[in-house]
């Protein structure tokens, strides 16, 4: 498992975002001072640093500076700084990107796991695949397949999104605003009637390995995922 | 010479009356001797040009100093001469170019404060938002939603702030490259999608995927977001799309951003792009500040780009940023990711 160190001085940035890691699989954990962040990265010694600029006491800068003196690991600055002479700063001292404040978890953990990824090897050196499962419904977001009852189907990246979102919120009612949010950066031309072209290939896809009426539609609403009662055998 | 000349006309016409009165006197007296009259007043007139030309050599910096009117300041001061009034002239004009100067200091002073801390704020507001954000990103109740519209309102709105006050220090803060329009287009409109979504108005992207134009990236994507939003935000509930094209005028490239939304009314077009203007729209609508627009013309004119606005009341807005595209063609690749 992957080891995160957050250097945040905002507890519920820091928090929001250990538990956030938490859910993707990665260990995180915050800095609880910041006179000793050195000693603190040399006992967890983390995989990845996460460190906000403006710190007590020194900048994120100075302590990337201490860091790099040590170790070689992905330095990710998260700030609210969003000026060029910021982001160049981080990366002259050592960083290896910059995230602004406010950022999403998405964009977050698309970074991390970027980093992680170039830093020690592909995914597949990394035992933790992510794996969603509902009752006998598996979905491996990463090698983009579904299983259910032995059966297997191929997803595309968008398709495998959407029943993300669907099998994560199960029994409650997912907005199409969100889904659309989720299909956006794959699709450069979203509109309603895409979501509705794919919510029929998903539905398409659940039939092929066995599963019907599990996605309900409430119109001008979203979409729910009835765990129980379409996924009996 | 001029204006030395023009000073003394007074004093030369009173100085012939005084003569001529002394003449007049001598010769009502009986004084027959014209000769020594004569000779009387040629004396004292050669004395009284003499006088002149003394004056007009030993105050010719004076004279010369005020005729050209737009001198530096630094040059006002310079003078070598010695007499009281050039001497007093001097010093006045010093003293008073002192003052000026630091109350000219002290204002740039305050407003440097002032940007500082502005800046320095709306940093330490981005931080509550990024946890509102944070803490809201993954609930799925309406509540949540229209919360999340409200936060990215006040970030908006924050931006705002940050550009405007940013604009007075353009140049420190100017970066050109070449952007790859199409790729330039899809990043905006991808980071603001929920924008697009929650108004129910999507984009319709036709982009050159070969063009490339010369610009600041940061600076470029604030102007076409204010474009977008004000695109999206009249158009919501009457049309679903926003067209944003590119095409080739001349040597010009144009981008187009157009709405089939409200429309801007002709009386309103010519002023769109003032400060504080908000026009009919704007109070129909209560999110307009009347700034963004007049942003978007400052910061298209420091990075030399046009903007053009064609509105037609009912039928939809279309605005052009036309980049001079002669550059970009030919010598200028696109960068490497």
């Amino acid at each position: 498992m992957f080891k995160i160190l957050i250097v945040e001085d905002d507890p519920k940035i820091a928090c929001l975002l250990e538990e956030h890691l938490h859910k993707y699989g990665l260990e995180a954990q915050s800095v609880k001072s910041f006179d000793t962040i050195l000693n603190e990265f040399q006992e967890i010694n983390p995989h990845l640093v996460l460190l906000d600029v403006n710190l007590p006491k020194f900048d994120g800068f100075y302590w990337c500076r201490q860091i790099r003196a040590l170790s070689t690991c992905p330095i990710l600055f998260i700030s609210a700084r969003d000026g060029k002479m910021d982001q160049v700063m981080a990366l002259e001292n050592g960083a290896d990107d910059y995230i602004t404040k406010p950022f999403d978890y998405d964009i977050a953990i698309a970074k991390i796991n970027s980093h992680l990824r170039r830093a020690y090897g592909s995914y597949a050196a990394n035992k933790q695949e992510r794996i969603i499962r509902i009752e006998e419904l598996t979905l491996f977001p990463e090698r983009l397949t579904l299983e259910f009852n032995c059966k297997t189907v191929e997803l595309s990246h968008t398709e495998s999104k959407i029943i993300e979102a669907l099998i994560e919120k199960a029994e409650r009612v997912v907005s199409r605003d969100k889904l659309l949010e989720k299909i956006w950066d794959d699709q450069p031309f979203v509109d309603e009637n895409t979501l509705n072209v794919y919510m029929t290939r998903v539905r398409k896809k659940l039939k092929d390995i066995g599963i019907e009426k599990a996605v309900e539609t409430i119109r001008g609403t979203g979409y729910i995922f009835h765990a129980a009662r379409g996924l009996k055998r | 010479m001029k204006l030395f000349l023009k000073e003394h006309v007074p004093f030369t016409i009173f100085y012939f009356l005084q003569l001529f009165l002394i003449c007049l006197i001598c010769w009502l007296d009986g004084f027959t001797h014209l000769f020594t009259l004569l000779y009387a007043c040629l004396l004292s007139t050669a004395l009284y040009i003499s006088y002149l030309v003394y004056r007009y050599v030993s105050h010719r910096d004076f004279y010369m100093r005020l005729s050209p009117p737009a001198l530096q300041p630094e040059e006002l001061m310079s003078s070598s001469q010695r007499s009281p009034l050039t001497k007093a002239l001097r010093e006045f004009l010093s003293s008073q170019f002192e003052q000026f100067h630091n109350k000219l200091y002290a204002s740039e002073h305050q407003l440097n404060k002032q940007i500082t801390f502005i800046n320095q704020w709306v940093h330490h507001m981005k931080t509550p938002l990024s946890v509102i954000h944070l803490t809201i990103q993954d609930q799925d109740d309406p509540v949540f939603t229209s919360i999340q519209d409200e936060v990215d309102r006040i970030q908006k709105g924050l931006e705002t702030i940050l550009y405007t006050s940013r604009l007075s220090v353009f140049s420190h803060d100017f970066q050109a490259e070449s952007i790859s329009l199409s790729q330039f287009v899809k990043d905006v409109c991808s980071s603001h999608k929920r924008l697009f979504i929650r108004n129910r108005v999507y984009p319709s992207i036709e982009v050159d995927a070969q063009a490339v134009i010369a610009s600041d990236e940061k600076w470029l994507a604030f102007v076409l977001t204010q474009l977008l939003t004000n695109a999206v935000r009249y158009s919501a509930n009457i049309s679903q799309t926003v067209a944003i094209s590119s095409y080739k005028r001349g040597k010009q490239l144009v981008l187009e951003i157009k709405d089939f939304g409200i429309g801007i009314s002709p009386q309103d077009q010519k002023r769109v792009f003032n400060a504080y203007f908000t026009g009919e729209n704007g109070r129909k609508y209560q999110e307009s500040t009347g700034m963004g627009l007049y942003l978007v013309k400052e910061i298209c004119k420091q990075l030399n780009h046009r903007v053009e606005l064609d509105s037609k009341q009912g039928v939809g807005t279309s605005v052009r940023l036309v980049f001079q595209q002669n550059l970009a063609d030919s010598s200028l690749r696109k960068r490497p990711l």
